[in-house]
């Protein structure tokens, strides 16, 4: 019935969208498998087909014209495949972030932390009075997660923001 | 028996960039030069080494400051040719002492590029511009000595993940400004 089939729907939007919750997804399909009296059996694999469909079609950006011509070939009523589309349409954004999100990226920048201070003395000379500016980079290489600690002098920091700067004009340029 | 001014000047200089260690083979290669039995140029050597790093320590500029280290029957002209050289090279020798400070590792050089992604295995059709960022990493000068090692680390940062940045290194160029006018 339509009324199962929007709940369903929902469901596996959901699901689209945080594809690491992979229990809370079981659990659900489960529970609607019993509200509504059918085997899980059948309904895990009509679940399957429409996810396949779906990652098919956010892999080539496809329409949402498109996503609903695919699921009428493969055999959805008209009424159900205009309201899946309809989904597809309004969730389609988030899904090809999400997409764009998982491409890969080299030596991940994840954090950085940071502080400055005054080096007052040392031992080769006792009054020094230096600002200096020391990073602390969290970067994602494969999947461990390295610290990477550097100095700059001030000049250097300076010039550091100021070629970020260019390179956040330039992404914007392209967005 | 120095050659020259010119020959004190240098050994001054060669006496205050040496580490301690390496005094020993530079009083041989003053002997030499300057004359003297190999036990005599290591004093001399030392006493050299001793006198412009302490000047460098305490930061002494004026003349004045200089001549008083010297004892009290030190040859006079001797004593005001080597206060001047250590005038001349004071400031030269402070940035040395500076840069040679332990320390993190130093950024000494950064590079930068976007790029467009195109596609992906997770995705076919895409236009992100993304930016990547070589950082040249010098490892503390005091540790390599003559050989510095050079790292390069290249990383890739998001749209999202440099206006981030970016806000953080303002956060950082405000607080400076409120320490620079206090």
């Amino acid at each position: 019935s339509s009324q199962q089939f929007s709940t369903l729907t929902e469901l596996i939007f959901h699901f689209l969208k945080e594809p690491k919750e992979i229990e809370r997804f079981l659990t659900q399909l489960s529970d609607f498998a019993t509200m509504n009296k059918i085997s899980l059996g059948p309904l895990k694999n009509i679940v399957k087909s429409i996810l396949l469909v779906s990652n098919g079609a956010l892999k080539r950006n496809l329409s949402s014209e498109q996503v609903r011509a695919d699921f009428i070939a493969l055999g959805l009523s008209e009424e159900k495949a205009n309201y899946f589309a309809e989904q597809w349409k309004v969730n389609s954004p988030a899904l090809m972030r999400l997409a764009v999100g998982q491409t890969l990226m080299i030596n991940q920048l994840v954090d950085m932390e940071w502080k400055f201070g005054v080096t007052a003395g040392s031992s080769e000379l006792e009054r020094v009075g230096s600002i200096f500016l020391q990073l602390k980079l969290v970067v994602k290489k494969g999947n461990q997660m390295e610290n990477v600690y550097i100095e700059l002098t001030l000049p250097q920091f300076y010039s550091f923001l100021h070629e970020m700067e260019r390179v956040k004009t330039s992404l914007e340029s392209f967005t | 028996q120095a050659p020259s001014r010119d020959a004190v000047r240098q050994l001054c200089r060669e006496c205050f960039s040496s580490p301690p260690a390496g005094l020993g083979p530079l009083a041989q290669r003053a002997c030499p030069g300057f004359a003297t039995g190999p036990d005599e140029a290591e004093q001399l050597v030392s006493a050299l080494h001793n006198l412009t790093r302490h000047v460098v320590y305490r930061g002494l500029t004026e003349a004045e400051d200089i001549l008083s280290l010297f004892p009290e029957n030190f040859h006079q002209n001797l004593k005001n040719l080597l206060t001047k050289i250590i005038l001349e090279n004071i400031s030269a020798w402070r940035n040395e002492a500076e840069a040679s400070q332990i320390s993190l590792p130093r950024l000494v050089d950064m590079d930068w590029r976007v790029d467009i992604k195109t596609s992906s295995d997770s995705v076919s059709r895409m236009a992100v511009p993304t930016c990547l960022l070589q950082l040249k990493i010098q490892e503390d000068v005091a540790l390599c000595g003559n050989s510095p090692v050079v790292s390069a680390l290249t990383l890739e940062l998001s749209k999202e993940t440099l206006d981030t940045m970016l806000e953080s290194l303002g956060r950082i160029r405000d607080q400076l400004s409120a320490v620079a006018n206090k």
